[in-house]
């Protein structure tokens, strides 16, 4: 971790409060409605990826309070389970930005802990208010205490209190608060929105929130099963560009090109590094170091170039997986039915991806004229400029053909869809939104399509079930009639009505193939009477 | 009550009860082996309705409808088939005279369901007589028994008056004394008998005014006919009992409606039997029975015919056609029945001049042009289509 610290020294010639500044609207800060979204959004996906990615099932409470000094202040507390953090980085990680423990190439929600950071700076420019922080690594018995800062012009952290208190329950995780600039009536619905879609895609978490107007909204475990968690992997050759080679022999050992292939990228043992420094006219002795940013360009798109390379792994990526997704939009959405798909994983650029899509349909879902969409990037709910988005593009029923899959619009339906990878290809940097690669097109539709077969086949099956119940109340509410009548013209052959009716049961049961105690099931609470 | 009930209406319905248990026997029979209950009904549908040229009737085909109860398209009528049977059951056994607006309400329930989500539906039997009237034509043919056996009773339509004694209910009533008034068609014409009869040939007449005022100048009297009315469409009684004036005293009948496609079908009802009760012609038709008139040949002459009327006359008394008179005369057309050169002069030259006439114009010309010239002339010099 120290080691990692440095080599992000270079980075230091941003500014990071001219940063902010500038590209505040893109970081999500644009406006205190947006700033308050983007505040929580933030600290809950650190809440999580501090537990879960960790093997740990999360307890995240989070809670948004009116400061009674300005209205317009509202004091954010996200408290996870998590890991915690030791003592001596918690300055760095809450008041340096570009400071980060997941600056590695695996699947995470955030990447350089730039979001968190944001929310501070940007509470601490309008309001004034340091970040507190309480956390306690997994195993200490001790729970630490920090009020920090930033000093926006060194981007150093100021730490203002630093307490330490027993932790005699064994408590471990983080609780982070801080006060922004915000407008609840404006962000409220979003804020909900985004919790709960949070809880449909984390339905392992417990999940407790409790908003300014003193709402308390409560998302339980509904599932113990965690997404698998992803391995750090080595980039793929075909995924780099000059700045990340750069990076990356800055770190290694390697005094030849061919030990720098091996040792630096993945799936590239001595045989295929060398086929591929032919193909690249490259001498394989040659000492990394030496070359220059000419070279470096020439060898990055060479890297991209050669077609041999072992296709990306996979293991640094983190599905949610069918039975996760299905338990989530059944807890939230109350539907009827529900199917998920995750798909075999796939490449595009070097970047692994895996696409998953869950539907849910019927049951509590309001019919609508278009597909609700939830779409997850990372497990990332995105919930703005949905329009936009290739998963859209994807369900739209202008491009779908949903009829042949028994759904017409308007119709109950909801469809998530899932897009884990190493490097999600976000349009722009607000993260909100996917960009059209056809890979990821071709698999949401595939994956869209095998989910949407399953449903096709449920409602097929709920269709032959309902004319099976349409008829059994025809001829119940008819039978009685029937039977009347012969009673009343054979009662001199000692026909009885009771009799009659038992009988024309019999064959009804006989006639649709239905087993005695489905029949009864379906008959049951089914009153007839005839008023003359 | 019993004694003043008709020994001839005692043994219909005793028939008729013993009819019902065979029948409805049959259905139970399959309830009891276990097998889906159903019924065949011929199909009474134009389709199926087969026109009989050597004998010049109306029948019912060959084709069967399937009534099962297990068939969800057919599980209502089916159920109304049976309700209205024992209704009609019942009213036998009470010895009651239901009119079909009876067996309407009588049969007229709500169903009441809840369904297992608690939902709770309502539903009659039937909604409309139509639907009443369906199933008692469906009994008639899947019993072989008409409604007149079955001591169904209609309203009385038609009426008679002539020269003629007949027995009805234990009564003999001498038709030719009936004053200005007639004597109203029962709806059981079987059950009259004919005392005596001085008659040269049967008019019946499709307008009750045009009925009365040759009632009223004593038409029947000086041409020694019987005059009938069906005021209108002809109900069951009144082509049940201008059949047996034909058939059993031989009688010819001359028919004369308005000039127009209704009163052409008014006709063919009489001579042929209808759609919808093909399978009663055999015993309402009168095949050998004669369109006197109005015709077309009438108004406008055909080849070497004059015609009835002047220019002005017919500027005076025509009407024009509507869409739906000539909608209904193709139709016409088509019929079988029709095909013959005559009517279809009839037609074309409707259908050319889109003009039609009714009766009322003749006696505008006169009641006397009517009754002692038109009608006597036609008959005699054989001016009528068959």
């Amino acid at each position: 971790m120290p080691r990692r610290q440095q080599q992000l020294e270079s980075f230091r010639s941003m500014t990071p409060s001219q940063f902010f500044y500038e590209y505040r609207e893109v970081a999500g800060f644009g406006s205190p409605s947006r700033a308050l979204y983007q505040t929580v959004r933030e600290l809950v996906e650190n809440a999580l990826d501090a537990t879960d990615v960790h093997g740990i099932l999360p307890d995240i409470y989070i809670a948004i309070e009116r400061e009674p000094e300005n209205p317009n202040y509202y004091r954010v507390t996200v408290e996870d389970n998590g890991i915690g953090i030791q003592p001596q980085h918690v300055p760095y990680a809450f008041g340096q930005v570009l400071y980060s423990s997941k600056y590695r190439l695996r699947q995470a929600r955030g990447r350089f802990g730039l979001g968190a950071k944001m929310a501070i700076l940007y509470g601490q420019i309008r309001t004034g208010k340091p970040v507190e922080v309480y956390t306690s690594p997994q195993g200490s018995n001790k729970i630490y205490f920090f009020r920090i800062k930033i000093d926006i012009q060194r981007n150093r952290p100021i730490v203002l209190t630093r307490a330490e208190f027993p932790n005699p329950s064994g408590w471990h995780g983080t609780r982070v608060s801080v006060v922004v600039e915000g407008d609840w009536p404006r962000a409220r619905s979003r804020i909900h929105t985004y919790i709960q879609r949070t809880a449909i895609a984390a339905p392992y978490a417990n999940i407790v929130f409790r908003d300014p107007d003193n709402r308390i909204v409560i998302y339980r475990r509904r599932i113990t099963k965690l997404p698998p968690i992803p391995r750090e992997v080595k980039p793929h050759p075909h995924g780099v560009d000059i700045e990340l080679l750069k990076q990356l022999i800055a770190k290694t050992n390697a005094k030849t090109l061919l030990e720098f292939m091996v040792e630096a990228f993945q799936g590239v043992g001595k045989k295929t590094a060398e086929a591929f420094l032919e193909y690249a006219k490259l001498d394989k002795n040659l000492d990394p170091r030496t070359l220059d940013d000419k070279k470096l360009e020439y060898l990055a798109r060479k890297l991209r170039e050669y077609p041999k390379f072992r296709a990306p792994s996979a293991d640094a990526l983190s599905p949610f997986g069918p039975e996760i997704i299905e338990a989530g939009l059944r807890a939230i959405l109350e539907p009827e039915f529900v199917t998920a798909v995750t798909r075999r994983p796939k490449a595009y650029e070097g970047h692994p991806f895996i696409v998953e899509v869950g539907i849910a349909y019927g049951g509590k879902i309001p019919p609508m004229n278009e597909p609700m969409l939830l779409r997850y990037a990372n497990k990332i709910p995105l919930l703005y400029d949905e329009k936009a988005d290739v998963a859209w593009k994807v369900v739209d029923p202008r491009n779908f053909d949903w009829k042949a899959y028994l759904v017409n619009f308007p119709a109950p339906i909801a469809v998530l869809t899932h897009i884990a990878s190493t490097k999600v290809p976000y349009k722009g940097v607000g993260k909100e939104s996917v960009a059209d690669v056809p890979e990821i097109e071709n698999e949401l539709r595939n994956a869209l399509r095998e989910a949407a077969r399953r449903l096709r086949d449920y409602l097929l099956k709920k269709k032959r079930e309902e004319e099976a119940k349409k008829r059994i109340i025809t001829f119940m509410k008819y039978t009685p009639e029937v039977a009347s009548s012969l009673a009343t013209i054979l009662k001199d052959m000692g026909v009885r009505e009771e009799d009659v009716r038992k009988m024309l049961l019999n064959i009804m049961k006989k006639k649709l193939g239905i087993e005695d105690d489905k029949f009864h099931k379906l008959i049951q609470g089914l009153e007839v009477s005839i008023e003359e | 009550m019993a004694e003043y009930i008709d020994q001839v209406d005692r043994e219909a319905r005793k028939r008729a009860l013993k009819v019902f248990q065979e029948t409805f026997k049959m259905l139970y029979d399959q309830i009891a082996r276990g097998e889906p209950p159903y019924m065949m009904l011929p199909k009474r549908t134009l389709a199926n309705t087969i026109y009989d040229e050597k004998r010049k009737l109306l029948l019912l085909g060959p084709e069967k409808l399937k009534r099962s109860f297990l068939d969800l398209n057919e599980s209502k009528k089916f159920m109304q088939t049976l309700l209205m049977a024992k209704i009609i059951y019942e009213a036998l056994e009470r010895d009651e005279y239901p009119t079909i607006r009876d067996l309407y309400y009588r049969g007229k329930h709500t169903i009441i369901y809840r369904e297992p989500g608690g939902r709770r539906h309502e539903e009659n039997t039937w909604d409309e007589q139509r639907e009443s009237d369906a199933v008692i034509r469906d009994i008639e043919v899947l019993t072989g028994l008409l409604r007149e056996e079955m001591l169904i009773l209609s309203k009385e339509k038609g009426k008679v008056v002539g020269n003629m004694r007949i027995r009805s209910g234990g009564d003999v009533i001498d038709l030719s004394k009936m004053g200005h008034g007639a004597y109203a068609i029962e709806p059981t014409p079987d059950l009259i008998e004919f005392v005596d009869v001085d008659a040269e040939y049967v008019l019946v007449v499709e307008k009750d005014a045009v009925f009365q005022q040759l009632h009223r100048i004593g038409f029947w009297r000086r041409h020694k006919a019987i005059l009938i009315t069906s005021a209108g469409q002809p109900d069951r009684a009144t082509r049940r009992f201008v059949r047996r004036l034909s058939e059993e005293l031989k009688l010819p009948v001359y028919i004369l409606t308005d000039a127009d496609p209704y009163g052409w079908y008014i006709y063919s009802v009489f001579k042929i039997g209808s759609i919808t009760l093909s399978y009663e012609s055999e015993r309402l038709a009168t095949p050998s029975a004669r369109f006197i008139g109005v015709s077309m040949t009438d108004i406008f002459g055909y080849g070497k015919k004059k015609p009835y009327l002047s220019e002005k006359e017919r500027r005076n008394y025509i009407i024009k056609a509507k869409d739906a008179d000539i909608k209904r005369a193709y139709e016409l057309m088509n019929y079988k029945w029709f095909q013959t050169k005559k009517w279809q002069i009839e037609i074309k030259i409707f259908l050319d001049k889109k003009s039609k006439l009714e009766i009322e114009a003749l006696t505008s010309k006169g009641l006397k042009f009517l009754a002692d010239k038109y009608l006597p002339e036609k008959i005699e010099t054989g001016d009528w289509i068959e």
